[in-house]
């Protein structure tokens, strides 16, 4: 009897956990969404009823979209120099790519009010140099959340792309070499494949990441660039619509569940051990 | 179509160190030569410069009349099987088998037929579409072998191919190197450090040490008429006695070791013998005996070996081993004199 309970009981206090901090609260908040006085879909109706609110959408889609492409190009390479690197400065550069995620994101946003402001390092140096004649404004702009954004998130994509390129042996590259791959074929049918699982995985944080993100839309794009994070505050903590707060959330949820699937199936036909 | 491969007076660097040294060989048509050498001798920088994985400072690489020296590597057309196998662990059994046809522009029919075709000839036609992770460390050195041969390349080359097989597959697979690479006629070069595995294999073996050929010939004569010290120790002459010549009657020659013990030997049986010599000799090339003429030891440790016991046998100017009898056994201490078996011996110059 006790054999037949015991991994119930042993699997009790995890279950219960996950039951109480992460189903309880995400379930109350989905329906929530459904259980409106109105109509049980009207919060969502309300939501794409609202132009304002569905331009954050598709903003808020593009800009992580484009801040994975990115992301990913430049992790890539990156990642691909460091791996063909000899041991001790391989280390090196990864604790270089690494170290900026030891300080706060805020911190990070904040540099780059610092460069990209009206009197800042980058206008000053362009007006000095005579390339321009008066200062340009780049904060407040897509650009400069998704510059921003880009320097967040690189080093997690190099750090997943590093080791998988690393993986990847020596000789399978040889071996495409011997048989007639010139550079760019092996790239293209040996390396890109095989590298492919850990694109997945960089994207996948990139995307969720840029998505979700709150403090550097909010500092370098305002409410110009509104982003769903910051519409999602709004709504709770501003106007008190909790409903709004939590159709916002469920989109969302929803957004990022199919574009991770998107991801992986766009990937598992490059190469068919992926994901 | 067969051709030869040439490398003409090869020397390479990694950074300032020197890894080959002058280095010259010649493999005829169809012929399969072998590197033999223990790690770090430069066997392998050897087949990474033909592969073009490497660039020498200096010398020629010629693959019949074509110069590959400065080439890129993808255009040597080179079929290379690797000691970790390397397949592309995200194609196909037989995608893998057509990687190379589709690098040369073959229709996607055709790449499968050949592809097919030579799975055929390794045994393998119902593993095509298993991916590689699936199949045994034996299938998966066939498959590298198939992929290698599709493209029918001029040369084949093979960077110890057999390692990381086990004891009984590694037999099995040198006779199925050997019967492919007969049927394609392929000029083959063969990187190994395995003696048994070079010499059961092979038409001609280099035998290489810190960058330079110690000697190429067939194994036969490798292994009864080793050129030189290094080659003698490689293949098993474990004895090297330095002697010099005291007098010479017709044929025979009085010659003495550095401790003084005198030996008679027959130019008939050993070639001219110079004033200073070698005498090369495996443990079976020296008999222990009671008594006779020969070199006085004392004996040390006794192993039993089946066919005969072996003895450590210590003189004045170093140890040597040498086999004793079954039917006489000899207790560690006596002492006993070491009998030279003249058609188990050889000659090699001095160094010195």
């Amino acid at each position: 009897m006790i054999k037949r309970l015991s991994p119930w009981i042993l699997a009790g206090p995890a279950s219960l956990l996950v039951l109480v901090f992460l189903i309880l609260p995400v379930g109350s908040t989905l329906i929530a969404t459904f259980t409106d006085a109105k109509g049980w879909a009207a919060p969502y109706a309300t939501f794409f009823n609202s132009g304002f609110r569905r331009t954050v959408l598709y903003r808020t889609i593009e800009i992580s979209l484009i801040t994975t492409v990115i992301s990913v190009i430049l992790g890539f390479i990156a990642a691909y120099v460091v791996a063909q690197m000899p041991g001790r400065l391989k280390s090196i550069m990864i604790i270089a790519a690494v170290f900026p995620l030891l300080t706060g994101v805020v911190v990070r946003s904040f540099a780059w009010l610092i460069l990209l402001g009206k009197n800042g390092i980058l206008n000053s140096a362009l007006l000095s140099m005579g390339i321009i004649s008066e200062p340009i404004s780049m904060l407040y702009t897509e650009g400069a959340v998704i510059a921003a954004m880009v320097y967040l998130f690189v080093p997690l994509m190099i750090l997943t792309l590093a080791g998988v390129l690393e993986g990847i042996p020596k000789d399978v590259v040889e071996a495409a070499t011997s048989l007639g791959a010139a550079p760019f074929a092996v790239f293209r049918q040996v390396i890109l494949p095989l590298a492919m699982p850990g694109l997945i995985v960089g994207a996948v944080l990139v995307f969720t990441g840029s998505f979700t993100s709150y403090a550097t839309p909010q500092l370098l794009g305002g409410e110009r660039q509104m982003m769903m994070g910051t519409l999602l505050y709004q709504r709770a903590m501003v106007t008190f619509d909790w409903t709004g707060a939590s159709t916002v959330a469920a989109i969302m949820v929803v957004v990022t569940i199919a574009i991770v699937m998107l991801m992986t199936r766009l990937a598992r036909r490059l190469n068919p051990m992926a994901g | 179509m067969t051709v030869s491969l040439t490398l003409d007076h090869i020397t390479a660097h990694y950074g300032s160190t020197q890894v080959l040294e002058d280095l010259s060989l010649a493999i005829k048509a169809g012929e399969l030569v072998s590197l033999l050498g223990s790690s770090g001798c430069g066997k392998t920088t050897t087949l990474r410069l033909v592969a073009g994985f490497l660039e020498p400072t200096s010398g020629t690489i010629r693959l019949g009349e074509r110069d590959l020296t400065r080439l890129a590597a993808h255009t040597r057309d080179i079929g290379l099987v690797f000691q970790n196998y390397a397949l592309f662990p995200h194609l196909s059994v037989r995608d893998n088998v057509a990687f190379g046809l589709k690098q040369r522009g073959l229709g996607a029919a055709e790449r499968t037929a050949r592809a097919n075709a030579m799975l055929e000839r390794v045994g393998l036609s119902s593993f095509a579409d298993r991916m590689p992770a699936a199949l045994s460390g034996g299938q998966k050195q066939r498959v590298a072998l198939a992929r290698a041969l599709v493209i029918e390349p001029p040369l084949l080359m093979f960077d110890e191919p057999l390692s990381n097989l086990d004891a009984k597959l590694r037999v099995d697979m040198r006779v199925e190197i050997r019967r492919l690479q007969r049927a394609n006629g392929t000029t083959s070069l063969y990187v190994t450090h395995d003696q048994e595995e070079a010499f059961s294999i092979s038409d001609r073996v280099a035998i290489m040490n810190a960058g330079k050929i110690m000697q190429l010939d067939r194994p036969e004569v490798l292994y009864q008429r080793p050129a030189n010290a290094f080659v003698a120790r490689f293949v098993g002459f474990e004895n090297l006695i330095a002697m010099s010549v005291t007098a010479r009657e017709g044929e025979m020659v009085t010659a003495v070791t550095q401790s003084g013990a005198t030996l008679q030997l027959s130019q008939t049986v050993f070639g001219a013998i110079p004033d200073r010599f070698v005498l090369a000799a495996r443990p079976e090339g020296l008999a222990v005996a009671r008594e006779g003429e020969g070199i006085p030891v004392t004996l040390g440790i006794r192993t039993y070996l089946g066919r005969a016991y072996q003895y450590q046998c210590a003189t004045a100017e170093g140890n040597y081993l040498g086999n004793g009898p079954l039917t006489d056994l000899m207790e560690p201490g006596a002492a006993a004199v070491l009998i030279p078996v003249p058609e188990q011996c050889c000659i090699l110059p001095s160094d010195a």
